[in-house]
């Protein structure tokens, strides 16, 4: 299953960050299980480029984060969206499906 | 917004960096526990999980890289450590430190040197509102340099009738000799400038006022002065009781009303002014009207007008200002120009220097590029050395960019230093550039300022600056880009197979790039000098050496013509009977000097053959002081009368006016000598001399007419003596005789014919010269570059060469088979080269006129690199021969 797992379509790992977390808070495990869970283990997601990609979003002002106790008493740092964040994800699921729809017009255009 | 949130996040991060790195760290170790417990939960053992994590998501380390490299603040952390360990590494091998920063420093050196000059003369703007829009009028008679010189009819016709320029100023540079209450007599620059010089120019007072429009009235001259600031700062102490002062200029009174912004010294940097008159005092001091070539004109562009329209229509007004009457005939011959002024007039000195200084910057950036081929060699040789450090490296989890961004560093802080010491090199150079610079001609009786032209300013700083950056990324990008082909292998001890084959190459290549560096270098250097010595050895018509020129200044004696005749002759009969003199004589211009008269001329019955003739006022015994042949009729004597005036003429002038009929007894008339009135006089040829170099070495004798010194009442400054004996000798002795003579008259100056002569080509010494010493520094550059890789290359093969040995190769052999790879790269140089180098000569043929452009120079670099290169080969191949089979094999 490891390697049948692609890459993430440029891009689209902050969004996918934004949308996991817009359901409650969670830590970068978390993030990464449940993309991977949740898109059937289509996507793989690699601590590296979760966590550049959680530190560019904290540092843009779309998520916070702040130390707190895990289900098994483990300590682990948890990421909240903010206000701005929230925006930020709806705003750019908008485009999304306004660009998959247009792809997909095309693609099935032949 | 939230870019200042990015910084504000990444500074915090730079700060709290050990707290930062601590939380990553529980951060990843969190997550890859929690991916193992996930895997345990699916049923592996603890062990199998940790292991199935690490291989799915990387180690903990390169993640923890990869995650702290992602914000900006990294680079400059990793900057700072890379510059921490560089520094350390340049420390621990100072030999090598030292050679980089010298190498470096010699070329950056040269080009910021070189640079400051271009930048002096041809690039810094002058400290007045927009200088872009200033230009320069001036006149050229075919065969001489441009000279600013127009007469006051000139400017009126041109600054009312032209639509092109807003505004039409004057200025006329002028040395003065000030003097007043608690002010000792002294020559300082200063210069007439018209009632609109400074509010053109946007300048104010720095105290009191500036003289306005008024100072145009010629009829009515108002006796007032403007100075310096730095002339108030250093005779005043910026006293403002200045204002008001009355000062002696010259001869005239005049009051000091104002005190110039600080900061502008004139329309020439090298010259700078002090004072400055109106208009209307220039007859006054002068004695003389406004005729021609006495006023210095600058005018600004109207918006929008450009230069090009602006001489076109100033052209058409210069045409019809010189067919005015009163206009000489050399003036009609001249031809219009107009220059950009924003950085200075063009002086005769500036225009001399253009040449040289564009041919140098040529020179000297070959020389950068041989320093750059030179270092990039050698950091090639000392990176293959660090291949396992970086093996080691790219083991633990550095990146390839990472790695080339720390060699780039290196790099950068080598060639900092190298500039760094560069600078000073420069700055110091330099004023051995000026010196032989100053020793040129004089252009007006004040010397120019040369120091101001190496100046430091931001311009050359940024230049020096820039140059670094790109000298650093030009040698510092080879090793970096080698380390990219950097092979798994490289971990091993010893690469036993050396080098691959496409860096040998490169290597090699770059040898044969500084040889044919080199090769253009040395041609230029040895054309160059060829040159210099083949003006040095000229027949200029009369014998150099040993002769003691002594120039006076009897402009304040207040001696009439008469008595200045008398005690003429009583210095000279003084003179002669000093030991060690042999002969002496005056006239009123050497050879050389940089000064001249001329006029035309015509043979009384030939009206239609009207010529150009050179002038002298010689006295009695002159050609025989310079050794210049008498050739037909007798020399002047002290019995020749005013009334029946006397004319030598040279053979050119034979030549010119009367073809193979002998002159003497002819008369000749000029035009233009109007030293005893208004007629103009007609004058007997007495006598021909051979042909003598009047003013400019590189030029053919012109026709040239003597005229009689004393008989013309002429006041004649120069004073020569030939001596039997070193003419310093007699230097003070001479001093002596003129002051006891001649009591008010001082000496302005005095020199050996020689070195007059050598300041008359200041401009070809001084590219001769540093072109030698550039080529020669290039050529060693190029020599210890070969060397080095011989070595390299050596010590690498010296298994090999024991192998050979061991199957019976002789030390020849060897000794051959090292030379024939040295030759092979110098031959390909040299083959680069020799074509290089003959289009370098045309090119320098075709900027300096007459310069003897013969291919045999090339040869003769050619065959100096060619020697330079084999001694540099012979010793490492001669190591090469030396190594004894048992050692190497054993060596292994």
């Amino acid at each position: 299953m490891a390697d049948k797992a692609s890459d993430l379509v440029q891009g689209t790992l902050d969004m996918l960050i934004l949308k996991t977390l817009a359901l409650e808070p969670m830590h970068g495990y978390g993030v990464a299980f449940r993309i991977e869970q949740i898109s059937g283990g289509v996507f793989r997601v690699n601590p590296g480029s979760l966590f550049v990609a959680c530190q560019r979003l904290q540092r843009a002002g779309l998520i916070r984060s702040g130390w707190n106790a895990t289900e098994n008493n483990r300590r682990a740092k948890y990421y909240t969206l903010t206000r701005q964040g929230r925006r930020k994800l709806s705003g750019e699921t908008r485009e999304w499906e306004r660009q998959v729809a247009a792809i997909a017009r095309i693609l099935e255009a032949s | 917004m939230s870019w200042l949130r990015i910084i504000a996040s990444g500074v915090r991060a730079r700060f709290q960096n050990r707290r930062e790195e601590r939380q990553l760290e529980e951060e990843l170790r969190g997550f890859l526990e929690l991916a193992a417990e996930e895997k345990i939960r699916q049923g592996m053992s603890r062990r199998e999980a940790v292991r199935a994590v690490r291989l799915e998501r990387g180690s903990l380390q390169a993640t923890k890289e990869v995650v702290r490299d992602s914000g900006w603040e990294s680079v400059l952390a990793t900057g700072c450590e890379d510059l921490r360990f560089g520094l350390r590494r340049l420390r621990r091998s100072p030999g090598f430190t030292a050679v980089v920063v010298l190498t470096l420093a010699l070329g950056v050196g040269a080009n910021t040197a070189i640079f400051s000059l271009m930048n002096a003369l041809m690039l810094r703007t002058l400290p007045v509102r927009a200088p872009e829009k200033l230009v320069e009028l001036l006149h050229r008679y075919p065969g001489e340099p441009a000279f600013n010189g127009f007469s006051w009819d000139a400017y009126q016709i041109m600054r009312h009738q032209n639509h092109v320029l807003s505004d039409l100023i004057v200025d006329s540079p002028e040395s003065f000799v000030v003097r007043g209450q608690s002010l000792e007599p002294q020559t300082i620059l200063g210069g007439y400038l018209s009632g609109t010089f400074f509010e053109t120019l946007g300048l104010r007072p720095a105290i009191g006022r500036l003289p306005g429009r008024e100072g145009d009235d010629l009829g009515h001259p108002s006796a007032i002065a403007v100075v310096s600031w730095s002339y108030w700062k250093r005779e005043f102490s910026l006293d403002p009781a200045i204002l008001g002062k009355q000062i002696i200029v010259n001869d005239a009174p005049v009051t000091i009303i104002g005190v110039a912004e600080q900061g502008f010294e004139g329309l020439n940097e090298e010259m700078s002014q002090d004072l400055w008159l109106p208009l209307s005092m220039a007859p006054v001091i002068r004695h003389s009207a406004l005729g021609w070539g006495s006023l210095g004109l600058v005018g600004r562009l109207k918006p929008g007008v450009s230069i090009g329209q602006a001489r076109a229509e100033l052209a058409v007004l210069f045409q019809s200002a010189v067919r005015a009457p009163g206009a000489g005939p050399f003036i009609r011959e001249t031809k219009f120009e107009m220059e950009p002024a924003g950085s200075g007039l063009s002086t005769p000195f500036r225009q001399k220097l253009r040449t040289p200084v564009f041919v140098l910057m040529a020179i000297v950036s070959l020389v950068l590029l041989i320093a750059c081929a030179n270092l990039a060699g050698l950091l090639l040789a000392r990176g293959a050395s660090r291949h396992q450090e970086m093996a080691v490296r790219t083991c633990l989890g550095a990146g390839r960019g990472r790695l080339m961004r720390q060699v780039l560093t290196e790099s950068l802080l080598l060639s900092l230093l190298g500039s760094w010491v560069g600078v000073f090199l420069a700055y110091f150079g330099g004023r051995g550039l000026l010196g032989m610079i100053a020793s040129g001609q004089d252009m007006v009786s004040v010397p120019v300022q040369v120091d101001v032209l190496t100046r430091p300013d931001l311009h050359v700083l940024l230049f020096t600056g820039a140059l670094a950056l790109v000298t650093a990324l030009f040698f510092g990008a080879v090793p970096a880009l080698s380390l990219s082909s950097l092979p798994a292998s490289a971990l091993q001890p010893v690469a036993r197979i050396g080098e691959p084959r496409s860096r040998r190459l490169f290597s090699r290549g770059l040898i044969v790039a500084q040889v044919a560096m080199s090769v253009v270098l040395l041609s230029q250097a040895a054309l160059l000098v060829s040159h210099v010595l083949r003006l040095r050895r000229l027949n200029l018509g009369f014998r150099p050496d040993h002769l003691w020129l002594v120039t006076l200044d009897p402009a304040r004696s207040s001696y009439d013509d008469r008595q200045w005749s008398h005690l003429m002759e009583e210095l000279l009969a003084q003179c002669e009977a000093l030991p060690g003199v042999r002969s002496a004589t005056l006239s009123g211009m050497t050879p050389m000097s940089g000064a001249g008269a001329g006029s035309f001329a015509v043979v009384r019955g030939h009206p239609e053959n009207h010529r150009q003739v050179s002038i002298n006022y010689v006295a009695p015994n002159y050609f025989a002081t310079y050794g210049t042949r008498l050739l037909a009729g007798r020399d002047f004597s002290w019995s020749d009368q005013p009334g029946s005036p006397v004319a030598i003429i040279n053979q050119a002038m034979v030549r010119d006016f009367f073809g193979g009929s002998s002159p003497l007894g002819s008369y000749v008339t000029l035009d233009h000598v109007t030293l005893r009135g208004s007629e103009t006089p007609s004058y007997e040829i007495v006598g021909v001399v051979g042909d003598a170099k009047y003013n400019d070495l590189r030029q053919a004798s012109p026709p040239t007419i003597y005229l009689d010194a004393f008989a013309e009442g002429s006041v004649m400054s120069q004073l020569t003596l030939r001596t039997a004996i070193d003419p310093e000798a007699v230097a003070s002795a001479v001093r002596e005789k003129v002051a006891s003579v001649l009591k008010t008259v001082p000496i302005v100056r005095v020199r050996t014919m020689t070195d007059q002569i050598d300041g008359s080509i200041v401009p070809e010494r001084l590219t001769a010269t540093l072109s030698t010493w550039f080529a020669a520094l290039g050529a060693l550059l190029a020599a210890v570059g070969l060397y080095g890789l011989l070595v390299f290359t050596v010590s690498r093969r010296t298994n090999e060469i024991g192998v050979r040995m061991a199957l019976g190769a002789s030390r020849g052999d060897v000794l051959r088979m090292v030379l024939a790879e040295a030759l092979s790269m110098v031959g390909a140089g040299l083959v680069i080269g020799a074509p290089l180098a003959l289009w370098a000569k045309q090119l320098a043929a075709r900027l300096i006129p007459d310069l003897t452009a013969n291919a045999v120079w090339v040869f003769l670099g050619t065959g100096m690199i060619l020697t330079i290169a084999l001694v540099a080969a012979y010793l490492p191949a001669r190591r090469a021969s030396r190594v004894d089979p048992m050692v190497s094999l054993r060596y292994e």
